[in-house]
């Protein structure tokens, strides 16, 4: 038993949780991912109709976080709802939470573990070994991770309800987003150092791909994300443009 | 240092403001005007976390009025968020905020708002508020990131009537 | 029955991008090892997908992401590099990146087609059975959009690589070289997403240096 609830129905949030964003949409984005993992709570506490109703309709409404870490506002909304909380504290929580839970999801998982545990793979893969240690061993590490996030905010959201604002604030997640970074950063130089001095590397392409490979990384340095699609574009066209060589000759 | 933006948007302290609005403003510190929140520990503390290590101050509505120029003359570089346009009215009372800029961004759809904009909403006695606060001195405009194109009151006005 | 296998795998791996769980094998990497797996060409497989991975690590799965799908891109790019040699990596690499924007799009459809779906709270009252409808509903029409983006794109992607690869007009090694100098961009933009370049110069040293020599003692 939490809060008064069966542990079923709390396990059943925390599944349903992985189908978060399994409705994504423009109008509520996540809100009716939300409102199916609330269902099971909300059957439980609300057994007439109208109430019911109500309830289901105060978390279809719009809401968005990083899919990890909504987990802490979902376990919240569990343990408000369980309390008997009145609406207006429910949507004002949701209302408030949905932004630092976004941020410090979109910082520490989007940007930082996710590319980090990519780089660790495909420092492997450059590295020599074989293509499914690489896959597997982000597979791995990387669910580690991200289950246990899951698992960790969906419990401090159980735990604390509405006052997860100190327990994040303890939880120092902006710091470890730093000192992961600092890792991801000798990652990624690790990868270029695979790439360029490894087997089937690029030093085998000659020092005019390694300048030119050199170039195109300053270029990201320099100008960020704009730079990604004019590069996409231009491999692209220089694969089209060699293939039409190749066949017309 | 002037308080260098005043906007009213429904989400306060959150990623467009911080992210969009901050990394061209870099303030210092975010003043949240509003009676509930002044009174509301927890949702200060949630509202913090989205801050980026800028101070945040909750303030009520009257405090507010007379903080102001402390504000306007303190080093600090500061943004001041209001999340509904009648709080920024009653700050706007007597003249408060002549000759700044108010931004409106973020306001959603609810019962009785129409459509000015794809992110404002308003009410009828909302869009007569911002006809007081722009007629008495201050730049009342819709924009949701600095980089996007301004949209002055009358042109919002012009499709808020026309949506239904 | 390899195209249903491939088909299916495609409308699974969408499904992880988003919809349900996010374990990331919807990853590049993870899905052209899968496909090089079913198709039986595991090491090709892995090859196209760790250049897509390279592409795709500045990549975001985040709501408001523009950038392309990468899980069927992969699928379809792994799935047509063992068609043919010389040019088929390079070949594959460009039909998965123009796939995943292709992709890109048709979940933005999806998610228009989502809103519409779910009900509405403003438009009457929501109940339980019309919400978990609609929810499982969106997440099936996301399987079937998946699964669809993937045959369509390998049954285009087989024939076109395997007739461009045989007059592919470059070395291997001259490929590799233009393949990653695409990649060079997301080192640089990751880099300066990480912190930028004087706040993280030291760790990329560091981790070059390290890694360099393994490789020697390798």
């Amino acid at each position: 038993m939490s809060n008064g609830l069966p542990r079923a129905a709390v396990v059943s949030a925390f599944l349903r949780s992985f189908l978060i964003q399994g409705s994504w949409n423009y109008r509520s984005m996540l809100g009716g991912g939300f409102a199916f993992a609330m269902l099971p709570t909300l059957r439980r506490l609300f057994t007439e109709q109208p109430a019911r109703q109500a309830a289901l309709a105060r978390h279809l409404e719009l809401f968005n976080a990083h899919p990890y870490m909504s987990n802490m506002a979902l376990g919240a909304a569990v343990k408000l709802e369980a309390e008997g909380a009145d609406a207006d504290t429910v949507r004002r929580f949701k209302l408030a939470v949905r932004g630092p839970l976004g941020s410090l999801g979109d910082g520490l998982v989007w940007a930082t573990w996710l590319p980090g545990v990519s780089l660790l793979a495909l420092t492997l893969y450059w590295m020599g070994a074989p293509g499914w240690v690489a896959a597997a061993t982000f597979l791995v590490v990387y669910n580690v991770g991200h289950v246990g996030l899951r698992l960790w905010a969906f419990r401090v959201g159980l735990a604390h309800g509405r006052e997860v604002g100190g327990r994040l604030a303890k939880a120092d997640l902006a710091g470890w987003t730093e000192r992961l970074q600092g890792v991801a950063s000798m990652l990624l130089g690790g990868l270029v150092g695979a790439v360029l001095l490894g087997g089937d590397g690029l030093r085998a392409a000659g020092p005019v791909w390694v300048g030119v490979a050199a170039a195109a990384g300053a270029a990201g340095l320099l100008v960020g994300h704009r730079s990604w699609r004019p590069a996409a574009v231009t491999v692209v066209a220089a694969v089209v443009g060699l293939s039409a060589l190749g066949w017309l000759s | 240092m002037p308080i260098v933006l005043y906007r009213v948007d429904e989400r306060l302290v959150h990623g467009q403001v911080v992210i969009g609005w901050g990394s061209q403003l870099h303030p210092d510190r975010y003043v949240v005007v509003d009676d509930d929140l002044s009174q509301s520990q927890w949702e200060q503390d949630l509202y913090r976390l989205g801050a980026g290590g800028a101070e945040v101050v909750f303030s009520g509505c009257t405090e507010a009025r007379g903080r102001l120029a402390e504000w306007r003359d303190a080093p600090q570089r500061t943004i001041l968020l209001t999340r509904d346009v009648a709080t920024m009215s009653r700050l706007a009372e007597g003249g408060a905020l002549n000759g700044e800029s108010i931004v409106l961004g973020g306001v959603h759809p609810a019962p009785g708002r129409r459509e000015a904009l794809t992110y404002v909403h308003l009410t009828e006695k909302e869009m007569a508020d911002l006809a007081v606060i722009a007629a008495a001195g201050a730049d009342v405009f819709g924009g949701d990131l600095p980089d996007s194109q301004r949209v002055d009151l009358d042109h919002l006005r012009r499709r808020w009537n026309s949506s239904n | 029955m390899e195209l249903l296998q491939l088909t299916l795998l495609g409308g699974v791996l969408a499904l992880d991008a988003t919809s349900v769980g996010q374990f990331m094998i919807s990853r590049p990497l993870v899905a052209g090892a899968l496909t090089g797996w079913v198709i039986g060409a595991p090491e090709a497989g892995v090859a196209v997908g760790a250049i897509l991975e390279l592409y795709l690590l500045v990549s975001y799965p985040t709501g408001g992401s523009r950038f392309p799908e990468g899980a069927t891109a992969s699928v379809v790019a792994a799935a047509a590099a063992h068609e043919g040699s010389g040019g088929a990596l390079a070949l594959a690499v460009a039909v998965g990146l123009v796939w995943g924007q292709l992709a890109g799009s048709t979940v933005t459809w999806l998610r228009r087609v989502n809103a519409r779906l779910l009900p509405d709270p403003e438009k009457g009252p929501a109940t339980a059975a019309r919400v978990v409808a609609a929810h499982l509903a969106a997440v099936l029409l996301d399987f079937a959009r998946g699964a669809a983006v993937t045959i369509v794109g390998v049954l285009v992607a087989r024939p076109l690589v395997a007739r461009l690869a045989s007059t592919w007009p470059i070395a291997a090694d001259a490929t590799l070289g233009l393949l990653l100098m695409g990649g060079g961009v997301s080192v640089g933009i990751l880099l300066r997403d990480l912190g930028g370049f004087r706040r993280r110069v030291a760790a990329f040293v560091a981790g070059f240096v390290l890694v360099g020599l393994g490789v020697g003692l390798l």
